[in-house]
């Protein structure tokens, strides 16, 4: 008969929880009345009953409290040892310590600093306190195919809102507008926002001062705190007057009501001046503002627990009402997007009012700064165990001295999560001073600080960063070297090191993260260095273009500037290529679609500096003006004419031949696809923009010139200029950021992977120096030495690189592809640099140790046994 | 009045104590409870009322000897105190003296 035992979980239980002083009466009573239970042949019932009797007696009276005299002190103590050890060891092996910290320091100072940006990003704008309340009614706008998301609705939206949902407490429209503000002798061009009273209820904007009901007076305006150092430096602003040049020539005058707070570092959000939204009806007293009107914004403030679904049952009624008012903007639906969501998806949403960017760059981050830590926790997984090799001898002894397992593994924890807390000081260091400020230098639309939304987000970040980095590449060496028995170290039976497996196929993962993080990274530096000198598809040097919406104004200004020595030609359109390029609906048989189109004068190819490919250039012909167009490559593709010239498309009920094809051309950046353009005469119109094109270097004189040319003929109005060669400003600069970013983390892979080699090496070579001199001595060339003391090495590499390089590529030319419309692709160029930079580097590493191996003087090494 | 006042179920783990006399721990006063009330207790319940009247200065207890018994495992052996038996007695008297009172009629009404 097998003996039947008690369920082993609940004796431990039993004794974990039991009064020490109870135990031995508790357990025996229960033991006893276990054992005649299964005398009594009831031997599953007997099981059950003992649990029974445990958890009947975990009773207050029972339980081990934490009663003072009951605690081991020994524990305590030990720590502080441990601690103490631990320092000392440190210190003892100062330069494999600094390699362990720093290389960790880098990698966590790069996570700390993702973690800030990602934080900041999902806290951009969360400032208001109503914020699970606010939704942003924005909508789907049909486009050929596909639908585009609009922030642009409907001015009649949010009052029709208000009266046909009782859950929808308030609104607010938010309509952008520019006026020339004057103040004293100080005018400004200024953009502002009409909005309703109700903005400042619905976003809680902290005032500085002023009353919060400011708006719901007609005449009075809410500035930024940026605004009020600009016009009033040292005066109170509350009560001043300020004069408003509209646009159309009028003038008003406003009284600041209220004056906002500096705004948080988490704001995109940002307005200088907010006028009550009638103001702006009155500027065009005798139009009338339907359904067709679209107004930048419209917010809806829910009553509190009403909550607004994504797709939101009856706004249907409003689609009817604005197509019926405008059928050619068609609004296939609404949505209503949570405030919470609103920053994130801004890359999504046209005109978006907070801007946010798009998710690839953070995913990149979070993954790219994912990898880093990985090779720096392998690489401090690699170096703790080889430099345990020295230390093999002190856990022998420490374990024939009676001490047990635990203790050691206690001991290298400690260590462990030691390194790893200097490594988080050292990391926060060159986040706070390096990483952090230079990420803000680098976006500068963000305002990046060295904080998080919540205290606390940072606080478990960096508890969670201790815990992971420190126990978990700390536990496999713990556990690993306490393992070994005493005997098999002191009779130096034991092989640890070079020929352990587990630490080559750490050194191969680390390598491999190195090449996956180092080619992916240069793929894209390669991509962004090809975006920095790519063609535009035309020529943008030496030409400007100036906005003039009065025509008469324009004709002026042109007659005169034609006849300036350094111009070459001068023309006019309606638009701006990479400015303002509407989007029209144009038809082709029975085909009918949308595309950019600009309706320009002669000239206007040779002074723009398009090419053209096929045909002829728009000449001031009677036909060329009313009913011709040109086209772009795009378009020909587009609608698949193999011949281009002569097919005809309708626009406005007018029809136009095609006769030119320009070549394709970059309008606003490298993220956009290239889309069909049509460049068709201005006919009768009026033309809104001038372009001039000079001599070369003449430019900014000839601008100079009109400008003053333009003081003359309208003195209060802005000279509002765009130099061409300007378009791409904001995408170089996010290219240059980019291409930083990439490049940092290309080095401190690097620095991570050499690191990592250089800290094995120095062990293995050290623990090699023997064999070295002996070799030496029987004549071994130093040649064979290096050899003998890489060739590993040189393996592992090889293999990590065949392995990480295609994984870089795959994972890096995803997100290329996803970005750029027409990247320029794979080239050798990332796989040859990073082979010959990690080669070279590690290189070097491996040469200044082979060195000491090679520079080895037989004698000292061999004579002290 | 609190702390000699003594429960039901507190007076006849007492009673049981007093008359198993040093043969008086956990698993026999239950096993005698049961024997004698046919009331099952659990073993659990019963140290908790061990405790208490030890608490109350009523059982006083020492560990016995070890034996074969339980995994070697030694016995908390309880017995009266002075007190103990007291309260026992003065329980007793009050019941007694309450018993006789009851006069004869009661019974004829209640057959």
């Amino acid at each position: 008969m097998t003996e039947v035992t008690p369920p082993k979980w609940a004796e431990r239980f039993l004794r974990w929880y039991c009064h020490p002083k109870f135990l031995e009466e508790i357990e025996g009573d229960i033991y006893e009345l276990f054992d005649r239970r299964v005398l009594e042949g009831q031997k599953a019932k007997a099981r059950r009953k003992f649990v029974w009797d445990v958890i009947r007696f975990f009773r207050w009276s029972n339980i081990k409290r934490s009663n003072s005299k009951l605690i081991k002190m020994n524990q305590l103590v030990l720590f502080s040892n441990y601690l103490k050890l631990g320092l000392r060891n440190i210190k003892r092996n100062l330069v494999t310590s600094s390699i362990n910290i720093f290389g960790l320091a880098i990698s966590i100072g790069i996570s700390i600093t993702t973690m800030i940006f990602v934080d900041l990003q999902y806290n951009m704008d969360q400032i208001h306190a109503k914020g699970d309340r606010i939704y942003q009614i924005t909508n789907h706008v049909q486009q050929e195919n596909d639908t585009e998301l609009w922030s642009d609705s409907p001015i009649l939206l949010g009052p029709a809102l208000v009266k046909d949902f009782p859950e929808v407490e308030a609104f607010c429209r938010i309509e952008f507008g520019d006026a020339n503000v004057r103040y004293g002798s100080n005018v400004f061009e200024e953009d502002l926002s009409f909005v309703d009273p109700s903005f400042l209820h619905i976003f809680d904007y902290p005032l500085l001062d002023g009353d919060r009901g400011a708006l719901k007076n007609k005449t009075n305006v809410v500035i930024s705190w940026d605004m009020a150092i600009k016009y009033f430096r040292d005066e109170n602003p509350v009560g001043e007057e300020l004069a408003f040049k509209f646009p159309n020539g009028k003038i008003k005058r406003f009284q600041v009501g209220a004056v906002l707070a500096p705004y948080p570092y988490n704001t995109l959000m940002k307005y200088e001046f907010l006028l009550p939204i009638d103001n702006f009806y009155d500027l065009n007293p005798e139009k009338t503002y339907g359904w067709e009107y679209m107004t930048d914004a419209t917010i809806a403030l829910m009553r509190e627990g009403a909550k607004l679904s994504p797709s939101p049952d009856g706004f249907d009624q409003y689609k009817e009402l604005q197509l019926g008012s405008d059928p050619e903007w068609k609004i296939a639906s609404f949505e209503a997007i949570p405030w919470k969501d609103i920053s994130l998806r801004g890359y999504d949403i046209r005109g978006a009012i907070t801007g946010g960017s798009h998710p690839a760059g953070r995913v990149a981050l979070v993954i790219i700064s994912g990898l880093l830590l990985g090779m720096a926790c392998f690489n401090f997984m690699n170096i703790a165990i080889a430099a345990s090799t020295k230390r093999l001898k002190e856990i022998a002894l420490r374990k024939a001295m009676g001490g047990i397992r635990k203790q050691i593994v206690y001991q290298f924890l400690v260590e462990n999560v030691l390194t790893c807390f200097f490594a988080l000081v050292v990391g926060t260091f060159l986040a706070y001073f390096f990483f952090v400020p230079g990420f803000d230098m680098l976006i500068p639309p963000l305002n990046i600080l060295f904080r998080t939304g919540e205290p606390i987000t940072m606080v478990i970040f960096y508890f969670a960063l201790l815990v992971v980095i420190g126990l978990l590449s700390g536990a496999y060496p713990a556990f690993y070297i306490s393992k070994f028995q005493p005997v098999a170290i002191f009779r130096g039976s034991l092989k640890l090191g070079s020929s352990n497996v587990f630490s080559k196929v750490l050194l191969g993962f680390q390598m491999l993260l190195a090449f996956i993080t180092i080619v992916g990274s240069l793929l894209f530096l390669n991509e962004g260095l090809y975006n920095k000198d790519r063609d535009w598809g035309y020529n943008y040097e030496n030409t400007f273009s100036v906005l003039v919406p009065d025509s008469q104004k324009l004709e002026q200004l042109k007659s005169i500037i034609e006849n300036h020595s350094d111009v070459i030609s001068v023309t006019t359109a309606n638009g701006q290529i990479g400015g303002y390029m509407p989007t029209q609906n144009y038809e082709h048989l029975d085909k009918q679609f949308r595309m950019r189109s600009i309706r320009v004068s002669e000239n206007y190819f040779e002074t723009a500096g398009l090419r053209m490919k096929d045909g002829r250039v728009l000449s001031n012909s009677a036909f060329d003006q009313k009913n011709a167009v040109v086209i772009n490559e795009t378009f020909a593709e587009y609608m698949e004419w193999s011949n281009p010239i002569n097919e005809r498309i309708v626009h406005d009920s007018i029809q136009y031949t095609v006769i030119g094809v320009l070549e394709d051309f970059h309008y606003y950046d490298f993220y956009q696809p290239i889309e069909p353009v049509a460049f068709i005469g201005l006919g009768d119109r009026k033309p809104e923009f001038i372009t001039v094109r000079t001599k070369p270097g003449a430019m900014l004189e000839v601008d100079a010139f009109m400008k003053a040319e333009w003081l003359n003929i309208a003195p209060y109005e802005a000279y509002e200029r765009q130099f061409q060669e300007d378009v791409f400003k904001g995408y170089y600069q996010d290219n240059r950021a980019n291409n930083a970013i990439v490049a940092v983390i290309t080095i401190c892979a690097m620095i991570l992977a050499c690191l990592g080699l250089y800290g094995l090496l120095s062990f293995n070579i050290q623990k090699k120096l023997k064999e070295f001199s002996i070799r030496k001595v029987l004549g071994a060339s130093p040649k064979n030495i290096i050899s003998i003391a890489s060739k590993q090495y040189s393996w592992i590499v090889l293999i990590a690189f065949v392995l990480g390089a295609p994984l870089g590529i795959l994972l890096m030319s995803n997100l290329i592809y996803s970005i750029f419309p027409d990247p320029l692709g794979l080239t050798p160029f990332p796989f040859v640099a990073s082979f010959l930079l990690i080669v070279g580097t590690l290189s070097l590493t491996v040469a200044g140790q082979v060195m000491k191996a090679i520079r080895v003087n037989p004698s000292t090494n061999l004579r002290n046994e | 009045m609190k702390g000699t006042h003594l429960g039901e179920l507190e007076e006849l783990v007492l009673l049981t104590v007093g008359s198993l006399y040093d043969e008086a721990y956990g698993v026999a006063i239950m096993d005698e409870i049961k024997a004698q009330t046919a009331r099952d207790l659990n073993i659990s319940a019963v140290h908790a009322v061990l405790r208490r009247l030890e608490e109350k200065k009523l059982l006083t207890s020492k560990m016995g000897g070890a034996t074969s018994e339980r995994g070697g495992r030694r016995k908390r052996m309880f017995s009266l105190t002075k007190a103990g038996k007291m309260a026992l007695d003065h329980n007793m008297t009050i019941r007694t003296g309450l018993y006789q009172k009851i006069p004869n009629l009661t019974y004829q009404f209640s057959t």
